[in-house]
């Protein structure tokens, strides 16, 4: 027989460690809420002595790089590349998944190989391919565009094995009720390939989300970056202010927290398919 | 006739976001080849004569220092935070394969640290270990230092910051996919083991180990391909410092590309990354195909 851990001793041991391993989020959001003096008091406060919000609502308006606006920069960015990532992606997984197509090993992999390239591997040639397009500069669109390829091919792995995996029948008997491929399409294979398609776009978003690499050398213009760049600019100045970075940080995990939230159950499923199947 | 056009659908429906990656990421890769040859700087980078100059930008990597640390640096970071991550990945995923209440709740939780975005990371740990200290401050208080250590500027210390932060963002990662492993044991091996009189230490090394390693192959092969193309997080925490000594691959050929603006000099060094990366594809590539072939 083996020797069982009574089952609230493995919780007191399973608590204990997740929190000490999330350590990290809880010590940015306090000192996110600490007054400049109580950061660097020695010994450290564990708690801070008095909750202090100037942190926040100083970088809500005016300054030179506020929070909204990097918020929204950082939103336009991931829902672009979410949209272009999500509009492509479906169709070629469908195709991928359900069509008996030669050379189809050959394509997987070759997206398979794509979604693991470095992205700091094509910066240079990217930069230079998007400057003879005319797209660096004061706007969005090379951000997004070079975000959606880190986004697509996660995409199709993914969502190829959620078509692969439904009945053959389900095609056939609505090709005999007189349904086209378009309507089959439509009508019964995507709202079933739905929780798939949901992990896909979760992922997509989360990767345009914490982009720094593209959006800080393609976006010309400050006031236009992703909130992760403004984190970057401010670790630049030569005496940091400490709680304004950790609000920034604080607020711009704030997406990443909600989505965790609400689709988590799908995310594990998502990271095992995306990542090692294929 | 009816199979034709199922091919050509097939391939139609592939086809915009081949296309998409193609000329947004193969096209650039072959285009970084030619540029490592030629000699772009940001005087001709939109226009103007770009000569060819063979390997000279290579040569002229090679020759200053730089290049061979950087190659270094992201070797032992990658080596180090490949091995951390397993075994405390491995840790996480036993301890939440063990039936209790709150197992699943926890292990999602924990999972958090992978999603976050690699700059925020880089933020909390360079507050953790510097300005913000508390790293220090716990590690005098246990007494296991009696001098204040200066992570981020010594040239050690900082590359384990970097490490431990890496490490932090790998874990949940190896855990799932360890845990995954886990489960295919079928539960009754273990249980003839104890009958056999094996201990927990035995069957951990004959049971779960071996049997783990197919999880395990592609967990190290992974493992190396994302740790290796760290970029953000070296970035925003040491910036390659001190003195180049957490200079990774990859910040050094942003470094050449658009900080110094020597744009055919990053995309070489960028070249000689992806033949590290190439060769270790193919490594596993072979890997996965003896793997088949034993039938395991």
């Amino acid at each position: 027989m083996r020797r069982r851990c009574p089952s609230w001793l493995l919780s007191l041991i399973g608590i204990v460690v997740t929190a000490a391993f999330l350590f990290p989020l809880y010590w940015m959001i306090i000192t996110s809420l600490k007054p400049e003096g109580e950061i660097f008091r020695s010994p450290v406060t564990w708690v801070p002595h008095s909750f202090y919000f100037e942190s926040y609502t100083e970088q809500l308006t005016g300054s030179s790089y506020n929070i909204l606006n990097g918020f929204r920069n950082s939103a336009i960015i991931a829902f672009g590349s979410l949209a272009i990532a999500t509009l492509l992606a479906i169709p070629a997984s469908y195709g991928l998944g359900r069509f008996r197509i030669p050379g189809k090993s050959m394509l997987l992999l070759l997206f398979l190989v794509t979604q693991m390239l470095p992205s700091s591997l094509i910066l240079t040639p990217l930069f230079i391919q998007f400057k003879h397009m005319g797209l660096i500069g004061p706007n969005y669109w090379s951000t997004i565009l070079a975000n959606a390829t880190i986004g697509i091919p996660f995409s199709v792995v993914t969502l190829r094995t959620y078509f692969a995996g439904l009945p053959k029948e389900l095609e056939e008997s609505a090709t005999i009720d007189g349904c086209g491929a378009i309507r089959t399409f439509l009508r019964i294979m995507l709202p079933l390939a739905l929780p798939g398609v949901a992990v896909a776009m979760v992922f997509s978003f989360l990767f345009a989300w914490g982009d720094l690499i593209y959006g800080m050398t393609f976006i010309s213009k400050e006031s236009m970056r992703p909130i992760t760049s403004g984190i970057y600019t401010f670790l630049g100045f030569q005496s940091t202010s400490w709680n304004n970075t950790m609000a920034f940080g604080t607020v711009s995990i704030i997406p990443v927290v909600l989505i965790f939230i609400f689709v988590q159950r799908y995310i594990v499923s998502g990271l095992t398919n995306g990542a090692v199947k294929g | 006739m009816l199979n034709r056009r199922q091919k050509m659908t097939g391939y139609l429906l592939v086809l915009p976001a081949l296309l998409y990656m193609l000329f947004f990421v193969a096209y650039p890769i072959i285009d970084n080849l030619r540029l490592g040859f030629l000699d772009v700087s940001v005087m001709n980078v939109s226009h103007g004569e770009q000569p060819f100059v063979g390997f000279v930008n290579y040569k002229d990597l090679f020759a200053e220092s730089v290049l061979v640390t950087s190659i270094f640096n992201t070797l032992i970071y990658t080596v180090a935070c490949i091995v951390l991550q397993f075994i405390i990945g491995l840790a996480f995923a036993m301890l939440f394969n063990r039936p209790f209440r709150l197992a699943q709740r926890l292990r999602g939780l924990v999972m958090i640290s992978w999603l976050l975005p690699a700059t925020i990371t880089a933020m909390m740990y360079k507050f953790m270990f510097g300005a913000g200290n508390i790293v220090n401050d716990v590690l005098s208080r246990l007494h296991l230092i009696r001098d204040q250590i200066d992570w981020l500027i010594a040239p050690i210390p900082a590359m384990i910051t970097l490490i431990i932060a890496n490490t932090w963002i790998g874990i949940p990662f190896n855990m799932m996919l360890l845990t995954t492993g886990l489960m295919t044991i079928p539960k009754d091996i273990y249980e003839s083991a104890s009958i056999d009189g094996a201990n927990a230490c035995n069957r951990f090394f004959r049971i779960t180990l071996p049997l783990l390693r197919p999880a395990i192959y592609s967990l190290l092969v992974l493992g190396f391909i994302y740790t290796f193309k760290v970029f953000e997080l070296v970035l925003i925490a040491t910036h390659g410092g001190p003195v180049n000594a957490t200079q990774m691959m990859s910040t050094y050929a942003y470094k050449l590309s658009f900080e110094l603006f020597k744009f055919s000099h990053g995309a070489a060094a960028a070249n000689i990354m992806f033949l590290i990366l190439l060769f270790v594809g193919v490594i596993y590539l072979r890997m996965v195909r003896k793997e088949e072939r034993s039938g395991l």
